[in-house]
């Protein structure tokens, strides 16, 4: 069971985490991304048909990516170059991608809700079968894809390169004091649309890990909400990417334990709900604590 | 894109000759989910533009992207701009449309898995309960049954619903009944998906009864059903696909598909508009005895499938339609005692 679980979890983990690293280095800098549902649509949604026309689960997810980066780029424009509001902007890039999501493909494949292409190729398994044998993590590492792997060494990465590196602590002091980075002849502008482009990316790839990690078919609620739990994620994580990853891990095990739960004959609404419930719980007890803090 | 489909339409309506309500175009409204869907909406779609190619009249599909909250508007629209019969989809179009339908007295209405009032609304029925009732008992029978690749010993089986809701759970209900006629003690594993386009939860779902024992799983969820055919076929167990055929999706792990002929239906109401007796103001059932719901012909499976089983659905069958089987059905008799 808690093989299964730990399985489960992970796969349920992934596609949250990786949007939430590109999130969490965005925010760093001083954008708050709501647009990220959006992007991992776009990504999921550039995999499938890239990887159906090449056959290539790589050249896809590469495309993914860039070509959320590339939106990540010119949305974050409306916001430093323009002075767009940041949440308008988001969920209007939401409703964007959707909706043109939508128009492509009634357009180029005459559906409008669910397109499934020939010779889709999935995301491969990272080992071989056989180390299914191993007792507690056998299940998890059998079915672990290049992505899950990309985004743990992400988020070991991270605190290196945000704490110690120039580029990292330009982004840090962006988000904290832009002003003084303009006195010293640096341009946070810049900063935080490189961080935007990096978010886009990472939701790019997030979109092709849901899109081509084992089902292969993209549907217009493939998404279903994540990027808004992985928004939660590195609020509640306050930016950190231990405590993002920790909040995206809790939220993908608990989905996975709730689907448990709920075959045993739990009332399946309350259940449902749960995961959600605890994220709420631990972003009210993670503000207390830092409001103690301050006190 | 719908205000330039509706434009069409009107142009049409022009150029057909007013007052005679047979002439005038036909619209159907897609539901959530769209077209491409490889269930609901393809198959009435089908229909529809087999009805309308039979009969000559014009015919519009029309979509949109927010069709539950924009419903009445859809439908009025469609109604302003002349269309003859309005055919909707969309479950939750039916409360608005017995709203405005006597303010288009001229224009025709059909509305699907419910019942509405109103002399010119249609309301069309499946008999989903006694399709799922089928496939209920074909799962239990096959659930036990050794030497077959993917099935173990145990008496588990799993439905996969999308969301809890009495259109919906009458597929599960009738499922469990099925099951149990087969063999009482048989347990039925139920997780609800909360959604019907999300196939990772889909696959996970199922996987998660796969691993509890189930090794025949019947979805009930549209888009997330997608991942619960695929994560039968990754583990090699077994699937049962809903309202069309969906047992080529994955040869030889869907089981069978309990097939609703929405097609039907759409034609019919269509060639009777056609010939000026639409059936306004009346209920329309397609259940077992009219063909509008059973089960594939198995293409895929049926080798696995001992002859005995298939005989025992047959039985069934006939002995829902002499009515000496009855049929939970949760729409219209709300929960059973043994399923809440």
């Amino acid at each position: 069971m808690i093989e299964q679980i730990l399985a489960s979890g992970v796969v349920l983990t992934t596609p949250i985490l990786l949007a939430a690293i590109g999130g969490l280095v965005n925010r760093q800098a001083g954008i708050v991304n709501i647009a990220l549902e959006g992007k991992m649509l776009v990504g999921a949604f550039v995999a499938i048909v890239i990887s159906a026309a090449t056959g290539s689960w790589l050249v896809a997810t590469l495309a993914a990516a860039l070509v959320s980066m590339v939106i990540g780029y010119g949305f974050s424009l409306t916001i430093t170059r323009l002075g767009a509001n940041m949440i308008t902007a988001g969920l209007g890039l939401n409703v964007l991608a959707a909706g043109a999501i939508g128009f492509l493909m009634s357009y180029a494949y005459g559906s409008s809700g669910t397109l499934r292409l020939p010779d889709v190729a999935l995301l491969p398994h990272v080992f071989p079968q056989s180390v299914e044998s191993v007792p507690v993590v056998g299940q998890l590492l059998a079915h672990l894809d290049p992505l899950t792997i990309l985004a743990v060494l992400a988020i070991a990465v991270l605190p290196f390169l945000l704490g110690a590196t120039r580029f990292g602590l330009w982004i840090r002091a962006t988000g904290n004091a832009a002003p003084v980075m303009l006195a010293v002849g640096l341009k946070p502008k810049l900063l935080q649309e490189a961080s935007t482009a990096f978010a886009g990316f990472f939701a790019g790839l997030a979109g092709a890990q849901l899109a081509l990690a084992s089902i292969g078919i993209f549907n217009e609620g493939l998404t279903a909400g994540r990027g808004f739990i992985a928004l939660a994620a590195f609020y509640f994580g306050r930016d950190r990417p231990w405590q993002t990853a920790a909040a995206c891990l809790l939220f993908g095990l608990l989905d996975a334990a709730q689907i448990r739960m709920q075959t045993v004959g739990l009332p399946p609404r309350l259940i449902g709900a749960l995961p959600y419930l605890m994220v709420l719980v631990a972003l009210v007890v993670s503000q207390m604590r830092s409001l103690r803090r301050t006190q | 894109m719908i205000f330039k489909k509706l434009l069409a339409g009107v142009a049409l309506s022009l150029l057909a000759v007013p007052g005679i309500a047979a002439d005038a175009p036909v619209a159907m409204i897609v539901a959530q989910g769209g077209l491409g869907d490889g269930s609901w909406n393809d198959t009435a779609n089908a229909g529809f533009e087999a009805g309308i190619a039979e009969t000559g009249l014009e015919g519009r599909a029309i979509e949109s992207n927010d069709v539950v909250a924009q419903g009445e508007e859809i439908m009025r629209r469609a109604a302003d701009s002349n269309f003859g019969l309005v055919l909707s989809l969309e479950y939750a179009h039916g409360e608005p449309m017995e709203g405005l339908a006597p303010d288009y007295p001229d224009t025709s209405w059909a509305i699907f898995n419910q019942v509405r009032a109103g002399d010119n609304i249609a309301s069309v029925l499946f008999g989903e309960h006694q399709g799922s009732y089928l496939a209920g008992v074909l799962a239990a029978k096959m659930t036990t049954t050794e030497g077959v690749e993917g099935i173990n010993p145990e008496p588990i089986l799993g439905v996969i619903p999308a969301v809890k809701s009495p259109g919906i759970d009458k597929f599960v209900v009738g499922f469990i009944q099925g099951a149990k006629s087969v063999n009482p003690d048989i347990e039925v594993k139920v997780g609800y998906a909360e959604s019907f386009g999300d196939p990772t939860k889909g696959e996970q779902m199922a996987n998660a009864m796969f691993e509890g024992g189930a090794d025949i799983v019947y979805h009930v969820a549209g888009g997330t059903g997608l991942g619960v055919i695929a994560a039968a076929e990754a583990s090699g167990h077994y699937a049962i696909g809903v309202d069309t055929n969906q047992d080529g999706l994955a040869p030889g792990h869907v089981l069978t598909s309990m097939v609703k002929r929405v097609d039907v239906a759409t034609e019919e109401l269509i060639k009777a508009y056609a010939a000026d007796k639409f059936p306004g103001g009346e209920t329309l059932k397609f259940g077992l005895p009219e063909n509008g719901v059973g089960l594939t012909e198995m293409e895929f499976t049926k080798d696995i499938i001992p002859a005995e089983y298939l005989e025992a659905v047959e039985a069934a069958k006939a002995g829902i339609i002499a009515g000496d089987i009855e049929v939970w059905d949760v729409s219209s008799q709300g929960y059973p005692d043994f399923y809440n």
